[in-house]
């Protein structure tokens, strides 16, 4: 039997009230691709990937993450799952250091219970391997040196990067963008793509990705996912897309 | 490292000899000053590290007081066989108060609902003749650790600063691990918190029942050192001191609870012969901290030295 896709959407609707956020969109993810999510204000992109994550749940339709189905499944539940998110903007945890910050990043794979911590033991040991881990990945990210500072102390750039270390710690094999590029300076956006690129390139994670920077969708996405109006329009390679009649209507107008 | 915080063994060792050079009113008072620093600490865990406004406070207080003091009066039992069942009283009452939590309620409406729950353990208390003896109150008999009459404030020194030290010891383990992070990450951005896959409703359970549990265990502890318990005990005065304990010291902190304790109980005894003046140092004391220290004089001690800033990992 074949694989089953990693991420699988079907016909799913969100409603909130009498207003259709999102209209019986179908489409998948497969692992190591890119997938970015556009389309203009309020056209349901972030509901849609709320309705992934786990954030708000889908009315109708299924949302399947390796063969299972997680649309009725609670946030912390699909996170532990695989599927990890990031968020458009304050996502990280002001009060802790960028360390401590990958840590909670890490905190189902912290095997240490309550009265472990307390008698000492294993989950000690668990303790101090995930600071260890935690200190290695942000290494890798080239912001080791930032670790014991605070969050809040950080720029842009450096906290956007954070909370990506923060979303990979687990090795999540689906990533959630919900506009990482917002309030990015040009090179930090370069660096922000090349790192994006790596991810599914090298390691295989599958990427959903909402962005407004259109260039920055062009230069990473294998495909690009159109909504207007809570339905999808268009779904294609990038080149595809930008010559799409639908497209340009959904972003200039019906002419 | 040189200095670090294997040092700190050095200040309860450094308080043993303490007694001798104290009168009996110096050291009750300090006595009452270790009590409080399990009462700030669960309370901060609640307050400070979850970042709810959770006001029960002073029930888990006098629910584990009760339960010790009731234990020994009426079963006759040995004050050391009473802990545990204070901390797990405390500690469901606890859990008790969070559910409103847990349905989504927050900031003002969580602080009066839970406001609420004190005063109804009041009422309990006064009415629960039979049991509490009521407004009057009831005497508390004398302490026994394993046969060991804690009949001098001295003796009950020593007892207090060992169960103080095991508090504090394990509360820093919870911080300083994943419960820690989980606790901190919930105050700063609930969602978030879900999205790291951390179940979030079961860490709110387990701070309020961890910090019950601990306030409940100063409970007992005051009970032996007052020796008699009335309901007039657990009022809302009781909760703005308890308050003013985690305030000042520092919301959030450990260190700060243990220093909000020391300084709330003692700072006003220094001031005792002038009266009225105790009060006033009281309160100019809250709002000086308030404004200059939003984060507590644990900040300010912060500041000394980095083994005094407070981290939530281990390594």
């Amino acid at each position: 039997m074949a694989e089953p896709p990693l991420l699988e959407l079907r016909d799913v609707t969100v409603r909130f009230g009498g207003l259709v956020a999102v209209n019986a969109v179908s489409f998948r993810v497969e692992r190591g691709e890119i997938c970015a999510l556009i389309g203009p204000n309020g056209a349901g992109k972030t509901s849609l990937f709320n309705a992934v994550s786990g954030n708000v749940v889908a009315d109708e339709g299924s949302i399947r993450l390796n063969g299972q189905e997680i649309s009725r499944l609670t946030p912390h539940e699909i996170s532990a799952l695989g599927a990890r998110r990031t968020f458009q903007n304050g996502g990280l945890f002001p009060d802790l250091t960028a360390l401590e910050n990958v840590l909670v990043g890490l905190h189902t794979q912290v095997a240490s219970g309550f009265f472990g911590l307390l008698f000492g033991g294993r989950s000690v040991v668990a303790e101090r391997a995930a600071t260890a881990r935690a200190r290695t990945l942000l290494a890798l990210m080239d912001i080791a040196a930032i670790a014991d500072r605070k969050v809040s102390a950080l720029s842009g750039g450096q906290q956007r990067m954070v909370e990506i270390v923060r979303a990979l710690a687990t090795d999540p094999p689906l990533l959630l963008l919900d506009e990482p590029a917002v309030g990015l300076s040009p090179p930090a956006r370069a660096l922000l793509a090349g790192v994006i690129r790596r991810l599914a390139r090298e390691l295989g994670v599958g990427i959903l990705l909402i962005e407004h920077a259109i260039e920055l969708v062009m230069s990473v996405a294998d495909r690009v996912i159109v909504l207007n109006e809570g339905r999808k329009v268009a779904d294609a390679p990038p080149d595809a897309v930008r010559a799409d009649r639908a497209v340009l209507e959904a972003y200039l107008g019906h002419g | 490292m040189v200095i670090g915080r294997r040092w700190f063994w050095l200040i309860p060792l450094g308080l043993l000899p303490v007694p001798l050079l104290l009168n009996p009113y110096q050291q009750y008072v300090l006595n009452t000053a270790l009590l409080y620093v399990p009462v700030g600490i669960g309370f901060n865990l609640v307050v400070g590290n979850l970042g709810l406004l959770a006001f029960s406070n002073v029930a888990y207080f006098g629910l584990g007081a009760y339960t010790s003091g009731i234990m020994m009066a009426t079963l006759g039992a040995p004050w050391w066989l009473t802990i545990v069942p204070a901390a797990i009283v405390g500690g469901l009452a606890g859990s008790l108060a969070s559910i409103p939590a847990l349905r989504g309620v927050r900031l003002f409406y969580l602080a009066i609902m839970t406001l609420a729950f004190g005063e109804l353990m009041r009422w309990t208390y006064i009415r629960w003749e039979s049991l509490t003896g009521g407004s009057m109150g009831m005497a508390v008999p004398t302490a026994h650790l394993f046969g060991w009459a804690l009949d001098s404030d001295a003796r009950k020194f020593f007892v207090f600063l060992a169960l103080v030290v095991v508090i504090v010891i394990g509360t820093d383990k919870l911080l300083r691990s994943r419960f820690g992070r989980a606790f901190q990450a919930i105050k700063d951005n609930e969602v978030a918190a879900a999205a790291m896959g951390i179940p979030t409703d079961r860490y709110i359970v387990l701070a309020f029942a961890w910090g019950g549990a601990v306030v409940g265990i100063g409970g007992a502890m005051f009970a032996i050192s007052v020796g008699h318990l009335s309901p007039a005990s657990f009022d809302m005065t009781e909760l703005i001191l308890q308050f003013a304990i985690i305030m000042v010291g520092g919301l959030g902190s450990l260190m700060g609870s243990i220093i909000g304790a020391v300084i709330i109980t003692i700072a006003p005894q220094v001031f005792i012969s002038f009266p009225g003046f105790a009060e006033l140092v009281f309160g100019l004391l809250i709002i000086l901290v308030i404004l200059f220290l939003p984060r507590g004089l644990a900040s300010l001690v912060a500041r000394v030295h980095p083994m005094f800033v407070e981290r939530y990992y281990r390594g």
